[in-house]
């Protein structure tokens, strides 16, 4: 039995990764998420053209150019939306019927899809965390603190690998908004609330309360979790706290809604 | 393995409106059973609590004795269309497939030979978004057939089909029944079903009107006997003795109620009347149904 489960399991995760891959709308957000970052490099050329031109006195106020600020939260969103299509796309087109007539057990479904979300959203975020990686040894080069976040390649493992993560669970939140919503608009525009606008809408609150907001924001996770410098209020085991809570919180509520609605 | 369908008492409610009421029936394999009833009757509600995409309120439906979401890789087993459009527009009709096939251990070259089944093979790596309704509907029943299943369940199948879709559907619906496979189609149009399936289940309202085999309802509903005869008046006699009620066409042949064509050709044979016709009319299905839906139909139009 267990060995059918398995065997079954493992057939459902390799349906859902041939369907991902096959949905055109993946590769577009993915190209999505590449724009972002070459968008990313070029503000950082900018940057560096500018830093190279001031003076000595200057060049000490300059802030850090970490390029994962800039360019993750629009990754996450691109790559999220991949999770979220993995479950709205179907109730869109109406394929939901089929999948589910060929597996009827929606838990398996359901975690066959989240392993998918999960896997697209580590692939995504492994692969653009670097490339931002590559955009600042490339672009900084030796040039000092605190415009380098990294004079080391080293010092920029612990945020690229936090990055990468919490794209990961972009991803995975975006597919349980989407199996609560059904609906491709409402889960994209819930993930760019969450990822692209709540950040902005932090900075006009009162600053305590802006403080609270911003450290439980996803994008601001990132190095809360990698223990670097920040403004925010969440010690490393307060932010992994709350990057398990977004992930348990929506996929609980994705598989309820997934498993008990009629379709 | 019982190759048939069970439903007992199968129940669903939707706040205080019953759309299926304690529905019991079987179907069994060897013939085409047609799931009949008007629009709203609970038929498409009644096929989804089948397949487990809809959750009965009370009751239970069983395929091959398990509830269909009890059962491993079930494509092997059951095979259904319930929606023609149910396939991502964007992929190729192969693809579609291909996942359908991936997510129950099926290998590629049943993909190929089921496309080669229902006439596709030549636009397997077309986008479905470019196909026809009855493209749609070969492609539906292709992944319905991936697995080779016992047991083959169809929602209104020859919806906005042509000519030669559905004569297609009809003959493949047909030969899968003579495979001794379990075939259940449900549909609205009585005169498709009457060409199409052996046996009917009629629902209205969500409730069992009638189980039974096309041909005993053809036999039930027998409604009078057509006589022609150079000799009206004398038959018109014999015919009334034996108890018929007799009434003149307005061409001269006979109608007669309450005596069957057998006793009409004996009695005229003994009275040396000889008969130029003798035919048997018996309601159309098409009016046996809507007589039986007519006060289950959900919503009625009124002709002024």
């Amino acid at each position: 039995m267990t060995a059918l489960l398995d065997r079954q399991w493992r057939d459902a995760v390799a349906a859902e990764w041939m369907k991902v891959r096959s949905l055109r709308s993946t590769w577009a957000f993915l190209a999505g998420g590449m724009a972002a970052t070459a968008l990313g490099a070029l503000i950082l050329f900018l940057l560096v053209g500018s830093y190279d031109a001031a003076t000595p006195a200057d060049r000490a106020n300059y802030e850090t150019a970490d390029p994962t600020v800039v360019t993750m939260p629009f990754v996450m969103f691109f790559v999220g939306a991949v999770g979220a299509m993995l479950v709205t796309s179907e109730y869109a087109t109406r394929s939901i019927g089929p999948a589910l007539l060929a597996v009827p057990q929606r838990r398996l479904l359901f975690g066959a899809k989240a392993t998918v979300a999960g896997l697209a959203g580590l692939g995504g975020g492994v692969l653009f965390a670097l490339l931002a990686f590559a955009d600042a040894r490339l672009l900084l080069g030796d040039r000092p603190k605190p415009l380098n976040p990294w004079p080391q390649w080293t010092d920029a493992v612990p945020t690229v690998a936090c990055a990468a993560l919490i794209v990961l669970v972009t991803c995975l939140v975006a597919m349980g908004v989407g199996a609560v919503v059904r609906s491709t608009a409402a889960a994209l525009t819930i993930i760019g609330a969450l990822v692209l606008v709540a950040p902005i809408f932090a900075h006009f609150l009162p600053t305590v309360w802006q403080l609270r907001l911003a450290s439980v924001l996803l994008p601001n996770l990132t190095p809360q979790l990698a223990g670097s410098d920040h403004p925010y209020l969440l010690s490393q085991g307060g932010a992994a706290a709350v990057t398990a809570a977004y992930v348990l919180l929506a996929l609980t509520a994705g598989a309820l809604v997934f498993t008990r609605r009629d379709t | 393995m019982r190759r048939m369908i069970e439903l007992q008492e199968l129940t669903k409610q939707y706040g205080p409106t019953t759309a299926v009421d304690r529905l019991s029936f079987e179907v069994r394999p060897g013939v085409v059973t047609g799931f009949l009833g008007p629009n709203g009757a609970g038929k498409s509600t009644t096929m989804r609590m089948m397949l487990g995409l809809h959750r009965p309120t009370s009751g239970v439906a069983l395929i091959n004795g398990r509830r269909y979401d009890r059962i491993r890789h079930p494509l092997h087993e059951v095979g259904a269309v319930l929606d023609a459009d149910a396939a991502h527009p964007g992929r190729s009709a192969g693809t579609h497939l291909a996942c359908l096939a991936r997510s129950n251990g099926i290998g590629r070259a049943r993909v190929r030979e089921v496309l080669r089944q229902v006439g596709l093979e030549s636009v397997a790596g077309k986008r479905v978004g470019g196909f026809s309704l009855g493209m749609r509907q070969r492609l539906g029943i292709a992944g319905a057939l991936l697995g080779d299943p016992a047991v083959v369940l169809l929602d209104e199948p020859v919806n906005g089909l042509d000519a030669a879709g559905i004569r297609w559907i009809r003959s493949t619906l047909r030969s899968l029944a003579a495979e001794g496979r379990t075939v259940l189609l449900s549909s609205h149009l009585m005169s498709e079903m009457a060409v199409t399936v052996d046996r009917v289940l009629i629902i209205g309202r969500g409730r069992l009107l009638e189980d039974t085999s096309v041909r005993e309802m053809q036999d039930r509903f027998e409604r009078d006997v057509l006589v022609r005869t150079p000799r009206p008046g004398e038959l018109t006699a014999v015919l009334t003795r034996l108890g018929a009620t007799v009434r003149a066409t307005g061409d001269g042949d006979l109608v007669a109620v309450g005596v069957d064509a057998p006793a009409i050709g004996d009695a005229a044979a003994y009275a040396g009347i000889p008969l130029h016709a003798l035919t048997p009319r018996s309601a159309t299905l098409e009016d046996v149904y809507l007589q039986m839906t007519g006060s289950a139909a959900e919503y009625q139009a009124t002709v002024r």
